[in-house]
């Protein structure tokens, strides 16, 4: 059957290599008779999708497409949006080949865990502020071989430990990192190991990234340090007696600002300022890697936040406190048993306010043989969850097998398809354009031959950007 | 809400007659050692003027076994957040409390285990970075009854030092799993000469110190100007041992360690450490407070000169060391150890005999049968068999074992203002059949016999 189903796709493959090529001419592509799945409310059960310039024009029952599209009969099968995989280390560390051992214990019956990139041996590093997408090697089969499993987009994801720095969101097609790279320095990345070097690193350079925003805030008012000068003058020899005592008015006057101007100039020109009149020691250089941080406090970045088991989750809140909020996202990229699986901290979740990527598994009960679904137990508990689906072949194989036996364990079925693309999307901050089947996002596209959750059913084609991708790769093979 | 705090109506059990004839019926006689008194049992501290507690948690109608060697019959713990409030027949339960029925059960503290590892101890300090509040063996160290152990290692060289920290096992609470850190200091003996002066002259200089610095503190209020005396090159953690705030350990064997007598099936070894047990009683004397023995064999043999300076013991009562046959009257070990060291007022904990094969005491369960935690009221049984009397037998594993780690403030009892480690079990505490049915630590429920699949199964 297997060999039946892969003749299937090559030779619809083939039916649909020509047009591919002239879809990139602008000429609009209508994919009809599809099922579409979409992950925006509800599926349409049969309707047509129309593509142009790469982005959805139009989807529904009711769409029709347009004058001159090439259409693309699907024949009742399904359209989902493409993968997106928000943790992921391919094309970091020169090419890698064959599937890698992932260090840790509690790997469960089932089988190797969500295969990672482990990257080279990073430590605990201290440089949020360092792009990775700097040491990405673009030219590497692994980038096609993604692709042709349906991952449209994915990130490139810091290796190391503590703050290892800015991550990027990749497409995976080109043959340049500038091509390559869709969004560059897109999330903070934050590794949290339960140890004292790490945990001291995140407490420093958090509370350092308060003051930075506190400072930042002053500008603000700079209405009333340049007031009170003013009235001072006047004041005085009618408060003389009560100023003294005060004890706070005197500090103040030093601090002048001129009226506000654009802002990073405002900064310096403060800073420079503020010592003279205040006689304070001048103040250190910026350091780029609180800015960041600061920048992450301030909401302006986004933060992607790895915990390797509920423990460490623990040890986050322990090392930074539980009031500490920003925009992010957290991956767990294996089930550790021997520290808690994340079934054990539903309440902690529930307080962090973030989607959560679990490993698309079920879970055991530590020294049992119990089957625990804990991707189910904190999504009835109001969490969001996604999936870490890795950045290896191997496991994206068998990711649909997965997500079919989660299903089987009471999760909802669109809750397991959002959960490998639209969740992970929401982690990287590129919701906007991919993730799902929508009016203006990047026509990246997964035509099965049924549902993707039917173990009958096959990934046809790939289509990043409104492109057919595994046929050209095809043709390349040949 | 009116509490009838502490009220300790229930008549205590008879006195403890005197020990039957045990062991090899060659008892030293208890002579009254004038020396310096054992380290005072420490009250825990009291609660001042707190906040009031958000919740209740009652534990009602038990024999509970209070840890000092009382138990009173039907009796309700009430519990204040993480802390014991009250203990008492009479007892009015605010409202709202949560209340777990001990009706035909026991109470009984936590218990306290002087030696372990794994059961998610983090590494090395600050041991609170590093804990792993999930490690299935701490379900499984509480299904043994164990809610407080010390972790790490009070290593055992010629001046005090080591890395430990007396860890809880609370389970999914990071801060609540570190109870304190560096409360036990290891030393070995015998030293060569050379080292033990050196160590004589280092305790000297800390003494004086230490009423240096008293003298300081007196002359400070009067005037400010005063120095602060200079604290002698290593002295900082003697100052710990002599102000009560940690316990040193003395490992009995040759300072380069060895073998001694690590055979777990027997033959070889040393069979009197009378030896070294004297020269850490001269190191215990010239520091003025007791020190801790781990695991003596010839204890027995000297259990008033340990009293006369105020030391406390750790003993594996299942520990076997064979008697010289020439000599056997003053060789090998004893099974009466422990109720000969309790009869002269020697503070006693058990332990289970060492793992075998490397590594020291865990619940894990890839060792020897019995070298292990999973059974620590058994070692406390074997005392029982020695002769040691069924009530002071559960004091050590908890209060006296808390004492020997130093923090008998907050653990090893049900008394009022200390940490709610409360233990529900199905029968006497060190019954070979007792079960684990409920554990409180931290004033929160971490195990529920039925509900974990270690012991599930086993119904009476």
């Amino acid at each position: 059957m297997h060999q039946a189903s892969s003749v299937c796709a090559v030779l619809l493959a083939a039916v649909a290599a020509g047009g591919a090529a002239r879809a990139q001419d602008g000429r609009p592509l209508a994919f009809t008779n599809a099922r579409l799945c979409t992950l925006e409310g509800e599926v349409v059960p049969l309707g047509t999708l129309v593509v142009r310039d790469g982005r959805i024009q139009a989807l529904g029952a009711d769409a029709v497409a347009p004058a001159g599209a090439l259409q693309i009969d699907c024949k009742g099968g399904t359209i989902m949006p493409g993968l997106v995989s928000a943790f992921a280390r391919a094309g970091i560390d020169g090419p890698v080949e064959g599937p890698r051992q992932q260090p840790g214990p509690g790997r469960g019956r089932r089988g190797p865990p969500v295969e990672i990139n482990p990257g080279p041996r990073g430590g605990t590093l201290n440089q949020p502020a360092t792009k990775v997408s700097d040491k990405l090697y673009a030219r590497q089969p692994i980038f096609g071989e993604l692709l042709r499993c349906g991952v449209t987009t994915l990130a490139l994801t810091p290796p190391g430990s503590g703050l290892p720095g800015l991550g990027a969101v990749l497409r995976p097609d080109g043959k340049t990192a500038e091509q390559l790279v869709a969004v560059d320095a897109a999330f903070v990345f934050v590794a949290m190991v339960r140890d004292t070097a790490v945990k001291k690193l995140l407490k420093e350079s958090f509370d350092k990234a308060k003051k930075v925003v506190e400072e930042r805030k002053k500008p603000k008012e700079p209405a009333k340090p340049e007031a009170k000068p003013e009235d001072k003058p006047a004041d005085k020899p009618a408060e003389a007696k009560t100023e003294p005592p005060k004890g706070e008015p005197p500090p103040k006057p030093p601090e002048p600002t001129p009226p506000p101007v654009p802002k990073p100039d405002d900064k310096k020109e403060e800073k420079a300022a503020a010592p003279a009149p205040a006689a304070k020691p001048p103040e250190p250089p910026k350091d780029p890697n609180i800015e960041v941080l600061a920048d992450l406090l301030e909401g302006k970045r986004r933060a992607i936040l790895e915990l390797d088991a509920a423990a460490d989750l623990l040890h986050w809140l322990h090392a930074v406190g539980d009031d500490l909020q920003f925009p992010r996202a957290i991956v767990v990229p294996r089930y550790d048993q021997q520290a808690g699986a994340f079934d054990v901290v539903v309440e902690q979740c529930k307080k962090l306010k973030a989607p959560i990527l679990l490993p698309p598994q079920l879970s055991v009960r530590p020294r049992t043989r119990y089957l625990t679904n804990p991707a189910l137990t904190l999504q009835q508990a109001g969490v969001e969850v996604g999936f870490v689906i890795g950045d290896h072949r191997d496991t994206l194989r068998v990711l649909f097998f997965n997500l079919m036996e989660l299903v089987r364990y009471g999760l909802p079925a669109d809750v397991a398809l959002k959960g490998a693309t639209l969740v992970p999307a929401k982690a990287l901050g590129v919701d906007g354009e991919v993730g799902s089947l929508k009016v203006g996002k990047k026509a990246n596209l997964l035509l099965f031959s049924g549902d993707p959750l039917d173990p009958t059913s096959v990934l046809q084609s790939v289509w990043l950007e409104g492109r057919d991708v595994t046929v050209e790769k095809k043709g390349a093979e040949r | 809400m009116r509490l009838t705090a502490g009220v300790l109506l229930v008549a205590l059990l008879a006195a403890a007659s005197g020990l039957p004839a045990q062991g090899r019926n060659r008892f030293p006689r208890r002579t009254e050692g004038g020396g310096q008194p054992a380290v005072p049992e420490s009250k825990p501290e009291p609660a001042g003027d707190k906040k009031p507690p958000k919740t209740h948690l009652a534990i009602v109608g038990g024999d509970v076994y209070l840890g000092t060697g009382q138990r009173l019959t039907g009796a309700t713990v009430l519990v204040g957040d993480d802390k014991i409030l009250a203990v008492g027949t009479d007892l009015e339960l605010p409202a709202g409390t949560t209340v777990l029925d001990a009706k035909g059960k026991t109470v009984s503290p936590g218990f306290v285990c002087v030696v372990g590892n794994g059961m998610g101890a983090g590494r090395s300090s600050p041991f609170i970075d590093s804990v792993n509040p999930f490690d299935p063996e701490i379900k499984q160290a509480l299904a043994a009854g164990i809610t407080s152990f010390l972790a790490g290692s009070p290593a055992g060289g010629n001046m005090p030092g080591g890395d430990t920290a007396v860890i809880k096992l609370a389970y999914g609470d990071v801060t609540g799993m570190v109870l304190k850190e560096g409360t036990v200091l290891g030393l070995s003996v015998p030293l060569p000469p050379a080292d033990l002066d050196k160590l004589f002259e280092l305790i000297k200089k800390t003494r004086d110190h230490r009423v240096a610095l008293e003298e300081f503190g007196k002359k400070k209020s009067a005037d400010a100007n005063a120095k602060p005396p200079e604290a002698p090159p290593g002295s900082d953690k003697l100052l710990k041992v002599l102000a009560g705030e940690a316990r040193l350990w003395i490992t009995l064997g040759g300072a380069g360690g060895g073998g001694r007598r690590g055979n777990p099936f027997g033959g070889g070894g040393n069979n009197n450490d009378t030896a070294a047990i004297r020269q850490a009683m001269d190191i215990a004397q010239r520091l003025g407070t007791g020190v801790v023995l781990q695991k003596p064999v010839s204890a027995w043999l000297v259990a008033d000169e340990i009293a006369a300076t105020g030391s406390m013991v750790i003993l594996s009562p299942r520990d076997r060391v064979p008697a010289d046959p020439a000599d056997p009257d003053r060789t090998g070990s004893n099974l009466a150890s422990a109720a000969i060291l309790a009869e002269t007022g020697v503070p006693v904990a058990v332990t289970c005999p060492a793992g075998g094969y490397g590594g020291g005491a865990g619940v894990g369960t890839g060792g020897i049968m019995g070298q292990d935690l999973n059974t620590p009221h058994l070692d406390a049984a074997f005392a029982v068999r020695g002769g040691l009397d069924n009530r002071k037998a559960l004091r050590t594993l908890t209060l006296d074992a808390a004492r020997i780690m130093g923090v008998d403030k907050r653990i090893g009892s049900i008394e009022p203002g200390k940490d709610a480690d409360i233990l529900i079990l199905d029968g006497d505490p060190l019954h070979y059949r007792t079960f684990v049915e409920t554990a409180v630590v931290n004033g929160k429920v971490v195990y529920v016999k039925d509900q974990e699949p270690f012991y599930s199964h086993i119904k009476h």
